[in-house]
């Protein structure tokens, strides 16, 4: 790998302060790392963050609070995190192997870089890491690419699996900036590649993510993260989805349906919650929504399985919670 | 007399190194001075170097060298040919410009550190004249030719059939029932844990290479006939073997490069392969194509098997799968029987060996083939086998030296509770809450029992009352080591815990090594024969040295038992014997060879395979659940490690029945997933409960002992019994592996 500086600040605001053009925040280093291996990520300065003073799992009335700098291993086993959110306990430990989740971040993790072979591999086209060299994964191997929200300059896919819970669970994630603090919900968070596939979010140059927090949620204890892959753990997601509902006397009040592994980002399938909400839960009417879940959808060469899977992997979701 | 250690679970005598980090694997040594090597690989996949801008790696900080085909090490041209001399490829890289696959070595770093030579090795441009690539291999099936040579001795089409026909399309014309199907396989790696690995190091003309390989001696081989050096110049060193797999055969190009620059700076180099540089400049299993036809009587007596296999052949290399030879050449009884073999010859990284070459592959066809005719005549899978049961080799007129399938079968059924079945499973209604289908599947599986050319050991007593056997054989993790120890153990009448065993080492009695389950047969047997040799030469030494209390009496009045010489009322212990004579110790050579068994019989190991699945109604995942496999290998010397062996083979077949293949993007060559993220094996959550179970037949007609190899037979047969299973929950048949989900869906 190249050469870089090092920085280990201990606060925030030394962080923010020693991060420059060309550096890159270091927490967990389970994607960083690699990257940097294969000469894809090139940063000039690696600011380690590990010291700063963001630990912790709180919760208030504005809901539940997780501090970025946990490791996704001591949050599937957080009893707040357990209590009340079984989607997002699957989604951690789904993510990954142990060793991976006991070294990795909840805030790295969400800015995890797609796991695309040709973003990976410096020797072929990727307008994400190279603007403007092309895509080569619109014809090449794309199995395992996106069928939702991609478009001609990129057709990646997010990686992370506790992404999609939050995304199904509507957090906020707290963001520490040059210019102070704000507060962005996640589905707010990420942008869709457009012309620009390298601004994977609305990050700011330096700015970090210090917090995530969960808002109180009618139905997030009547959730499930159903994650569909090739091989049974250390896999990456074919298909996912995070569906969390609310029931009241028999019908759907709400219903959050995320996807994860065919879109650039956490993608809610609104045009399912719609079919379903205000309707009686029912395994026909959960049925029905999940072949809407995967509407607006366009294959690749070599990912047209992932339409139907997307359905199948929803209606199994929504059966499981009691859609029957 | 103690209980005998062979047949006993013994642990491994160098598990305890293993497991503490004190294991001397290739990448964990350093030396004074050491340099490291860093590969750089071709991102084209034909064509020419035009150009390399090697002017910043140049002057990246603690770069000695970097060599590519514009600043190149010499190395001679091989002269025989890819696999005769252990290198593995026909050519040798950076001696000229041309680009023969995606991936191939076009340069080495060689620097201080070694994330200074990857470093430096990133900073390296190449041009490259493009010639088009000939990488499809489903694309160009049509273009396939037969193999330019014999395989097993036999023309690339055999066929063997009864008198009335003509050909074996009359043959299964004749058969009132028929199937019909072709079967295809991807590409797959020989991924091994411990990284390919080499460390070089000169002194005084005399190179030690340390390598992880299967065969130590033929990688002195390469190593003398491609550096220009004699056999007595280069000693290479792989005590330690961290997964082989047929991918460490053949000792590959980068070790004699490494060799070459250790030489040329006068230092020594050591480089370890990335896993993704693994891919492209190791070898790889060939790609297969699988047509079968069975024809058979209603009864299930087969008429006919018409077999032809399409596998891929790098332009690179000479070895390929040689799926229908190896599998229905012999397995079935059949009157009329037809295989053949074509090849694709493609611009793609070497073809090489690896686990269960062809069986795994044509055992995958011709099994789930002799399940679809199960299925087409509502007979029971286990019952149509044991109706076309052969006991002679058909052709040959030879009965198998050792042959116990059908008890495979019978034991298997019953330790795995079998039902047989003669209607598909009902499938649950449409909206049925049940999740999962179960389905059981099954499989036989082959192995051909075969000797190493002339196996060489050496035994040696000590005055300490300790011995140590030595072979050039290599322990890869079957537990060679171990084996040899308790073969040694054994024979001497002494614990096992005073035997070393020494391995790993092309100076020690030559042996080619471990491959084609070959390596306890053959190194058991020289033991075997090093043991009784100097059992002799310890009662002669009594009988005649003047010091010795046996002294006067005869050799033929004394007897070795249990570590001691008894005879005229002593009783000592072969320590105390060497003592009173003065002598350190006491050796003898020993060797074992093919005979005329090969003649007279033939000889396979056996197995039968059941498994027990789930299906994933709504997303098509696969869960393996149980799994039984009875096995006929002869003597099976240690259970422990015999265990680890059966069950590593099946979870290589679990792979590829479920996992593994390389992608192969057909306009370029490049490998799209040959990395360890992308290309995905196993892992522990994918293993099923297994129980393994050995029978115990001694095929002592093979070798004295007894043993056959079983090495690669767990492979054999585990993707059909998969891909039956699969079938029998789901009512789907997959003849494309691996059996992912989107083709369940």
């Amino acid at each position: 790998m190249r050469p870089f500086d090092y920085a280990a600040p201990r606060t925030v605001e030394e962080a923010l302060a020693q991060h420059a053009d060309g550096a890159a925040y270091l927490a967990g280093g389970t994607s960083l790392v690699d990257l940097m291996k294969l000469d894809v990520a090139r940063p000039h300065r690696v600011v380690d963050v590990n010291s700063l003073p963001l630990h912790g799992v709180t919760t208030d009335e504005r809901g539940l609070h997780l501090s970025a700098l946990e490791r996704l291993g001591d949050l599937a086993r957080h009893p707040a995190v357990a209590d009340g959110h079984p989607v997002l306990r699957q989604a951690l430990l789904a993510s990954a192997s142990p060793q991976l989740r006991n070294m990795a971040t909840i805030g790295g993790n969400l800015l995890q870089r797609t796991r695309c072979g040709y973003f990976r591999d410096t020797a072929a086209a990727c307008n994400k890491r190279e603007p403007g060299s092309g895509c080569a994964a619109r014809t090449g191997d794309n199995r395992g690419h996106a069928v939702l929200g991609a478009g001609p300059s990129c057709v990646a896919t997010h990686p992370s699996d506790p992404a999609v819970a939050l995304s199904a669970l509507d957090a906020l994630l707290e963001l520490h900036g040059a210019d102070g603090v704000r507060e962005v919900p996640l589905n707010s968070f990420y942008r869709l590649p457009g012309e620009t596939p390298q601004t994977e979010t609305v990050l700011r140059p330096g700015e970090l993510i210090t917090r995530v927090t969960v808002p109180p949620l009618p139905g997030a204890d009547r959730s499930v993260y159903v994650k569909v892959r090739d091989r049974r753990s250390y896999e990456f997601a074919l298909v996912s989805a995070a569906v969390a509902v609310d029931l009241h006397d028999g019908e759907v009040r709400g219903v959050r349906i995320a996807l994860g592994g065919v879109a650039p980002r956490p993608w809610r399938a609104h045009a399912a919650e719609q079919a379903l909400t205000g309707r009686e839960f029912t395994r026909a009417n959960a049925l029905e929504a999940a072949a809407a879940a995967a509407d607006g959808a366009e294959p690749l060469s070599g990912n047209a399985f992932k339409i139907e899977l997307v359905r199948r992997t929803v209606g199994h979701a929504l059966t499981r919670l009691g859609g029957r | 007399m103690a209980k005998p250690l062979i047949g006993t679970a013994t642990a491994r005598v160098d598990g305890t190194a293993k497991v503490t980090g004190r294991a001397d694997y290739a990448a964990d040594r350093t030396e004074p001075g050491l340099a490291h090597g860093h590969l750089v690989l071709s991102t084209a996949g034909r064509g020419t170097l035009r150009s390399m801008d090697v002017t910043a790696a140049e002057a990246a900080e603690g770069v000695l060298a970097v060599y590519s085909p514009f600043n190149p090490l010499k190395l001679h041209r091989i002269k025989t040919t890819p696999d005769v001399c252990f290198v593995g490829q026909f050519w040798l890289p950076l001696q000229d410009q041309e680009i023969r696959h995606y991936g191939q070595i076009i340069g080495l770093v060689v620097a201080e550190t070694f994330e200074q030579a990857r470093h430096a090795a990133s900073l390296i441009r190449a041009e490259y004249d493009l010639l088009p690539v000939r990488a499809d291999f489903a694309g160009r099936i049509a273009h396939a030719v037969p193999p330019p040579v014999a395989i097993n001795h036999e023309d690339p089409q055999v066929d063997l059939l009864a008198e009335e026909f003509g050909t074996v399309d009359e043959a299964l014309a004749a058969g009132p029932v028929q199937v019909r199907a072709t079967y295809t396989q991807p590409p797959e790696a020989p991924l091994a844990l411990e990284p390919h690995a080499c460390l070089a190091s000169w002194s005084e003309g005399v190179l030690t290479l340390r390598v992880g390989s299967q065969s130590p001696v033929g990688g002195a081989l390469a190593a003398a006939e491609t550096l220009g050096i004699g056999l007595d110049q280069v000693r290479v060193l792989s005590p330690y073997v961290g997964g082989a797999f047929g991918g460490k055969l053949y000792i590959w190009p980068h070790p004699l490069l490494t060799a070459a620059a250790a030489r040329e700076l006068g230092r020594p180099v050591r480089t370890v392969l990335t896993q993704e540089q693994v891919f492209t400049t190791v070898g790889h299993r060939s790609a297969v194509s699988q047509t079968l036809a069975l024809g058979a009587e209603r009864d299930g007596t087969l008429v006919a098997v018409k077999h032809d296999a399409v596998s891929s052949l790098s332009l690179s290399g000479v070895i390929y799968e040689t799926a229908a030879h190896t599998t229905s050449r012999y397995t079935y009884k059949s009157p009329s029987l037809h295989v053949g073999q074509r090849i694709v010859p493609l611009d793609s990284p070497p073809t090489t060996w690896v686990r269960a070459p062809g069986e795994a592959p044509g055992a995958f066809a011709l099994e789930s083939a002799m399940d679809e005719l199960a299925t087409e005549l509502a007979l029971d899978p286990v019952e149509l086998r044991m109706r076309n049961y052969a006991t002679v080799f058909p052709g040959r007129g030879v009965r198998w030296s050792g042959k116990h399938l059908d008890e495979c079968y019978r034991v298997g059924a019953e330790r795995f509770g079998w039902q047989p079945r003669t209607a598909p499973r009902p499938q649950p209604a449409e909206d049925s809450d049940q999740v999962w289908l179960t389905g059981t599947g099954m499989a036989g599986a082959t192995y051909p029992g075969n000797l190493l050319p002339t196996t060489l050991a050496n035994v040696r007593l000590r005055a300490d009352g300790t011995a140590t056997v030595a072979t050039a054989t290599s322990d890869p993790g079957t537990g060679m080591r171990t084996v040899l120890a308790m073969v040694c153990a054994d024979d001497l009448g002494i614990p096992v815990e005073r035997v070393e065993a020494l391995v790993g080492d092309s100076a020690l009695p030559l042996n080619y090594g471990a491959f084609a389950s070959m390596g306890t047969s053959s190194s058991a047997g020289a033991v075997r024969s090093a043991t009784t040799a100097l059992k002799q030469r310890l009662l002669d030494l009594a009988a005649g040295d003047a010091r010795s209390p046996f002294h006067g009496l005869a050799a033929e009045a004394l007897a070795y038992r249990d570590g001691r010489v008894v005879g005229g009322g002593h009783s000592l212990t072969f320590a105390e014997l060497l003592a009173a004579t003065g002598l350190s110790e006491l050796d003898s050579p020993g060797a074992s060879a093919p005979g005329a068994e090969r003649l007279r019989f033939a000889v396979h190991s056996f197995g039968a395979h059941f498994c027990e699945l789930r299906v994933n109604r709504w997303t098509g995942e696969v869960r393996l659940d149980r799994w039984t496999s009875v096995i006929d290998g002869g003597t099976i010397i240690n259970p422990r490690t015999a265990r680890a062996q059966i069950v590593g083979g099946i979870l290589f077949g679990i792979g590829q029945a479920l996992l593994e293949g390389i992608r192969v993007e057909p306009d370029t060559g490049r490998f799209a997933n040959g990395n360890l993220a992308d290309y995905l094996v196993p892992v522990h959550a994918d293993m099923p409960d297994f129980d393994i179970h050995f029978l115990d037949h001694p095929d002592t007609d093979f070798t004295p002992l007894g043993a056959r190899g079983i090495g690669e037979l767990g492979v054999v047969g585990t993707a059909a019994a998969i891909a039956n299973a699969v079938h029998d929950a789901t009512g789907r048949r997959v003849r494309d592996l691996p059996i992912t989900v989107d083709k369940l869906l």
